[in-house]
């Protein structure tokens, strides 16, 4: 009997175990404080802008004076705000932090990651395409691939730079202080900083990504409003601004916002995803000139690759395309390809723990946020560690896309003028570890992104340089790894990232930051 | 009613114990590993499941194959094929040992090895997997058997631990070997078995699971993670079976339902591939039969087969399982 008891014993402890086992918290942010930055930029406001003439083409009118009546009253209204914040609203401000641009980027990651599904076949076996006339769908608009999601991250960042150079304009011209300055019962929420407090440049970044968002991801619009208001409360709540400095915020974003979305407008995006008869005739072209053509091997297989007609949309820092096109690729019988067949194979064949974990860190594939979103990501992460203020982090993210968007461009051109066969399309057979995407193998997106990405990093970051040039390489080689690209289509693909990045370098350097 | 009695070594020695016990947790064991794929579905280790208690110094081994296919899934809630991996096979061959401790304690461990891959022609063109999936180990104790005059009723708790023996990536799905994750499994059954061979059986078992490691850093579960482990939710697991013993018991046949169901996670997202952080939803009906050369020991054989009718973020996975079983006093 007591044997039987203490059986019973053990089956009750087991069965607690299991019960209180641990849960871990899954970090779906990341996790970062306010921090003192490592400079104000004071010159900031006169830095070269990408869309706007200069920081003081937008009018803001001069804020009143900080012994006036009318601050007070401001004042006074923060300190009520403050005191009747609620819990989750103070957990807030720490969230959104005294680096929002941060947040706004991984709420693009996420919308992306959200949108970044493929749109399968109908019953009939035909295709439907998003429509941004009718962003419900079924299929939701929109399908944010690779070159969708560099496109919006290129838009986001460019128009919060733009308008964050504007914010500083404003804020050196007219000098404001910080309510917190100003009044000592006002707690600041963050780090301290000599930051002029007019505009907010919390507040700038809060409508303009809210606005590039919305339009990029329309059926997001409602989301997106209610993540700005709580950014915008978050900043009165924080002790820095009071509420002119926001409106004056407000409106700096709203307009860079509206002159970035007219020139998304009219770059050439719209007509990216062709007819079938332009689809066909370009790769016409391409079996006429090289003989070869690359063909979609899904079942049902698409009728039109992935937007043939990426490679026409207007560059940020390129002038002409066909100036960063690559190196014909390999003969289809040369001894070149041959080799690199018998690479693919072994590789295939031989799936080390090493090469499979490299090609699925790399991958970023469907439902993730793409290779331009993982380059954000650590854009982010050393905007962080080198504690840049905002306007720095804007223009490091604004280059960092610009040159990926442009790399993205270059690529397109390359893969539909080549229109190059995948592995799965020349070796009988062939299985792959990662997903064949739907468009031509020469060169590698993921090479050409992540190496445009790197030279801008390594720019920024000379820390890093390194680092990140390695890590490009190996973005690039993970395509192989994955037996989706031949060897030819991430080194070549490497190459032409770095040369598109030099474009976009060549404007960094002459922009007046230093 | 009932009264408890506890069994004499002898009493059981005979024939019930071990061949039951060797058919019937071996073989759901190993349906479970086979059929339930590693869609997310995977109940791999949910074992010592039956009411049948090994004697004292009774062992029995139990070496399976199972062939499970499936060319539908359900998608969230909606029933789909979709020829990117078009009809995917899964194989298993399973060796599993049960010991009998004392007569009402029993020590189980078993190691699956699975193949998957897709037929010809599909459309992905992805590689298969292949290789050892999760060793389990378990106990299962007998706390209630007592007899009528017809029949007899007993109770068994059952816990049963599972954890991945290879480097195998859960995060590739439809082909993983299985979810990469340790599971815990407490299991309450209840039998009643009459004394000419009819018997049924219900039980129930919460399957704690923990996580599992991608080899990305970054994926959506209704929101951005920003980190390579995943949360593989728990699940319910529920089970009834009717079943009788014929042919002075060296043949058995018996029809079973059983049902998962996960207490989180996620839907696969429309045309998307599944992963470790899915809700899973199942329901599966089988049929399963077992015979004994000798009721005294020896050789048997098992078979059966299992489909799933109902499901969530799941295949409609059908499996056929053969297997046979060698037990022996130790």
């Amino acid at each position: 009997m007591k044997m039987k008891r203490n059986l019973q014993y053990i089956l009750i402890a087991v069965c607690f175990l299991m019960v209180t086992a641990c849960e871990k918290d899954l970090s779906s942010y990341i996790a970062y404080d306010s921090y003192t930055f490592s400079g104000v930029d004071a010159t900031g406001g006169s830095w070269k802008p990408v869309l706007i003439s200069s920081g003081s083409e937008i009018q803001i009118d001069a804020p009143s004076d900080v012994n006036s009546s009318a601050y007070a009253e401001e004042i006074a209204n923060v300190k009520l705000a403050i005191k009747s914040a609620t819990e989750s609203q103070l957990e807030n401000v720490k969230y959104w932090t005294n680096n929002p641009i941060n947040r706004w980027n991984e709420i693009a990651l996420e919308l992306i990651a959200k949108y970044n599904l493929i749109p399968g076949p109908n019953a009939d076996g035909t295709y439907t395409l998003p429509n941004p006339s009718n962003p419900d769908g079924p299929p939701a608009f929109p399908f944010a691939h690779p070159p969708y999601a560099v496109r919006a991250l290129a838009y986001l960042s460019v128009a919060q730079f733009d308008a964050l150079i504007s914010a500083w304009h404003y804020k050196y011209l007219y000098n404001r202080t910080a309510p917190y300055k100003k009044d000592s019962e006002i707690e600041f929420a963050y780090k301290d900083n000599d930051i002029p407090a007019y505009p907010s440049d919390a507040a700038v970044l809060a409508n303009v990504s809210k606005e590039i968002l919305s339009a990029m991801f329309p059926l997001e619009k409602a989301y997106l409003e209610q993540r700005a208001q709580e950014h915008l409360e978050s900043i009165l709540l924080a002790g820095g601004n009071v509420n002119s400095d926001i409106e004056a915020g407000k409106k700096i974003g709203s307009y860079v916002a509206a002159k970035a979305l007219s020139r998304a407008a009219t770059d050439g995006m719209k007509s990216a995803q062709t007819p079938k008869p332009v689809s066909d005739s370009i790769k016409a072209k391409a079996m006429e000139r090289f003989g070869w053509a690359w063909e979609n091997k899904e079942l049902p297989a698409r009728p039109v690759g992935l937007t043939p007609l990426f490679g026409k949309v207007k560059m940020w820092n390129v002038a002409n395309v066909e100036d960063t096109r690559p190196i014909p690729p390999p003969g289809i019988n040369s001894e070149e390809l041959k080799k690199d067949i018998e690479v693919l194979k072994d590789y295939a064949a031989n799936v080390t723990t090493e090469r499979r974990r490299i090609a699925n860190f790399w991958q970023d594939g469907l439902g993730t946020y793409t290779p331009a979103g993982h380059w954000n990501r650590f854009a982010k992460e050393f905007i962080i560690q080198y504690a840049m203020n905002p306007l720095r982090s804007a223009r490091t993210y604004a280059y960092l896309n610009m040159a990926m968007m442009d790399g993205g461009i270059s690529c397109w051109d390359a893969k539909y003028y080549y229109h190059y066969p995948r592995p799965i399309n020349l070796i009988p057979g062939f299985k792959t570890i990662a997903g064949t995407p739907n468009f031509p193998s020469y060169t590698s997106g993921h090479s050409v992104f992540s190496s445009a990405g790197a030279e801008i990093l390594a720019y920024v970051f000379p820390n890093e340089a390194t680092k990140v040039r390695d890590w490009a390489k190996e973005a690039a080689i993970s395509r192989v790894y994955g037996g989706i690209h031949w060897t030819f289509d991430a080194t070549v693909g490497t190459q032409q990232g770095i040369d598109v990045a030099n474009y976009t370098l060549t404007v960094a350097r002459n922009d007046g930051a230093q | 009613m009932f009264t408890t009695k506890i069994i004499t070594q002898k009493h059981i020695k005979a024939r019930i114990p071990l061949e039951r016990f060797c058919s019937t947790t071996c073989l759901r064991f190993s349906l479970m590993v086979l059929l339930f794929f590693c869609f997310s579905l995977q109940t791999k280790a949910q074992t010592p499941n039956d009411a049948i208690m090994m004697d004292k110094r009774d062992a029995c081994v139990l070496l399976a194959y199972t062939y499970g296919t499936f060319d539908q899934y359900w998608e969230g809630g909606n029933q789909r094929e979709n020829q990117t991996i078009a009809t995917v096979e899964r194989q298993t061959i399973l060796g599993m040992a049960a010991i009998g401790i004392t007569k009402k304690l029993d020590f189980y461990v078993g190691l699956p090895y699975v193949k998957t891959k897709s037929y010809e022609p599909n459309g992905g063109y992805f590689a298969g997997a292949n290789g050892l999936q999760d060793v389990l180990v378990g106990l299962k104790y007998q706390l209630i058997n007592a007899q009528s005059s017809v029949g007899t009723f007993s109770i068994l708790p059952s816990a049963t631990f599972s954890t991945p023996v290879s480097k195998y990536l859960s995060d590739y799905q439809p082909y993983s070997l299985g979810l990469g994750t340790t599971e815990i499994a407490s299991r309450l059954m209840a039998n009643y078995k009459l004394d000419k061979g009819l018997y049924t059986t219900i039980g129930a078992a919460y399957l704690w699971r923990g996580y599992t490691e991608a080899e990305r850093d970054y994926y959506y579960n209704n929101g951005s993670f920003y980190t390579n482990t995943m949360d593989v939710p728990s699940a319910w697991n529920f089970e009834a079976l009717i079943g009788s013993w014929l042919f002075q018991n060296k043949l058995r046949l018996e029809l079973n339902y059983s049902a998962i169901r996960s207490l989180s996670g996620d839907d696969i997202r429309a045309y998307n591939a599944p992963q470790p952080t899915n809700k899973v939803e199942m329901d599966r009906v089988g049929a399963f039969a077992q015979y004994y050369f000798n009721p005294q020991g020896g050789f048997g054989i098992v078979a059966s087969y299992n489909t799933v009718f109902r499901g969530r973020n799941a295949p409609k996975m059908t499996s056929l399982n053969l297997g046979i079983t060698y037990q022996f006093g130790y």
